[in-house]
């Protein structure tokens, strides 16, 4: 009798042990936003006509702010993404990237559809009028300003680095930092397809 | 399968559900929501040096708005951001620092010199707390209109309807809290208690301390 209860005991132990694991949330690779409110929509334009945040309920939206000059950050996350939305096979047809340039003057839509083609066939540049960017910017906290680069390169643009994901209900619900590997995102994003 | 394996089975979802339930009961982690991104700026402050979202990234920032005209009390907004800061050694913030941010919604008469005279004026420490607006009044209504959902409008008389709002932002640029409506506890007391729940979150997410932070999260176990 007293060996069947040890038993019983060791097995509880071992299947609440076995059970939190399996069962334990996910833990996300980005920082999780809990915003009661959807994402603020904008239309901006593509090579391809008006681009709108709302044209993909349904989908993931990862949205990225840089822009085609860039010479480091920009081209690691936009490859990282990439490399993230192969992993994912079939399913990387719910998740679509957006890059928003920060660069209106230099970046226009067929340069910046050349752009992110390197990248991922799917990826979509979009970009508009210096006052457009200054707001949908700002309201995804993406602080950016001139600075002087090289006779070669022209200007830069300092600016905030992070990839940010909107679920397929249009909510913000993470954001990555720079530096965020190909493993983490395609992990992040495979979690959240199957929700 | 026999019954002793079903008591098992029992026995593992009940400890499991009673753990989760007692978890949200009490609460043994509490959080302040991550609400939404705090706008992106650049401002020009009372000293006519541009302050902008990045320089105020990594510490804790309280941010206000208001104009230097606004009659007296003004919703006790500058009473309030001086409590908290003279109070600021009752949150446990073990040396994160705590900016003070008062945006003015009234571009035209504010400007940088008037910016520096009021604060001198309310005795403000100008070292932690800035006064900064822009010129650029459409940009100005995106960043408070919209990105911190603030209402405010030129009456054109002088005045402007605003709301009184105060908005707790972390390191990473994250809304944690906002103050709009009185309580049966006094702002300051609530804004230094929240200062210390987003500490220690702070300080102590790390390793496996972080899953129970994220699923505090999870669950809503919000500081009141």
């Amino acid at each position: 009798m007293k060996i069947k209860f040890f038993i019983l005991a060791i097995a509880i132990i071992l299947g609440v042990t076995v059970g939190v694991y399996f069962l334990r949330p996910h833990t996300f690779h980005g920082t999780v936003i809990q915003s009661p409110d959807t994402a603020h929509d904008f239309t901006l334009t593509s090579a391809a006509g008006e681009v709108s945040l709302s044209d993909f309920r349904g989908k993931l939206v990862l949205l990225y702010f840089g822009y085609t000059f860039c010479p480091d950050i920009c081209p690691a996350t936009l490859a990282n993404v990439g490399q993230a939305l192969r992993e994912l096979g079939n399913d990387a047809g719910d998740a679509q990237l957006i890059m928003i340039s920060l660069d209106p003057e230099r970046d226009t839509p067929e340069k910046l559809a050349k752009y992110t083609a390197h990248f991922h066939p799917s990826f979509i540049g979009v970009t508009g009028s210096p006052e457009q960017l200054a707001e949908v910017a700002s309201l995804y906290g993406i602080f950016y300003q001139k600075t002087e680069g090289s006779a070669a390169s022209g200007y830069l643009i300092d600016h905030t680095a992070t990839l940010l994901v909107i679920d397929r209900d249009g909510y913000l619900k993470l954001v990555f930092p720079f530096g965020v590997t190909v493993p983490e995102i395609a992990d992040d994003l495979k979690y959240m397809l199957r929700q | 399968m026999n019954k002793t394996l079903l008591h098992v089975l029992y026995g593992i979802l009940a400890v499991v559900m009673i753990s989760v339930f007692a978890f949200k009961v009490f609460q043994p982690i509490q959080v302040l929501p991550r609400m939404q991104l705090a706008p992106a700026f650049s401002l020009i402050d009372q000293d006519n040096t541009p302050l902008t979202s990045e320089d105020l990234r990594g510490d804790f920032t309280l941010y206000t708005i208001t104009y230097t005209n606004c009659p007296p009390p003004c919703y006790n907004i500058n009473e309030t951001m001086q409590e908290v800061q003279s109070r600021l050694n009752e949150a446990p913030l073990d040396g994160i620092e705590v900016n003070f941010v008062t945006i003015s919604i009234d571009p035209d008469r504010d400007t940088p010199e008037a910016l520096n005279a009021y604060a001198r004026s309310i005795g403000a420490d100008i070292s932690k707390w800035r006064f900064a607006t822009t010129t650029n009044k459409s940009l100005l209504k995106t960043i408070i209109g919209s990105g911190f959902e603030t209402y405010y409008e030129d009456k054109g008389d002088g005045t402007f309807a605003f709301d009184p709002a105060f908005i707790l932002v972390d390191g990473w640029g994250i809304v944690r809290s906002e103050y709009r409506y009185a309580t049966e506890v006094s702002l300051p007391d609530r804004i230094l208690r929240h200062l210390g729940v987003l500490a220690e979150e702070v300080h102590n997410s790390t390793g496996s301390a972080k899953l129970a932070y994220e699923a505090a999260h999870l669950f809503l176990c919000y500081a009141p």
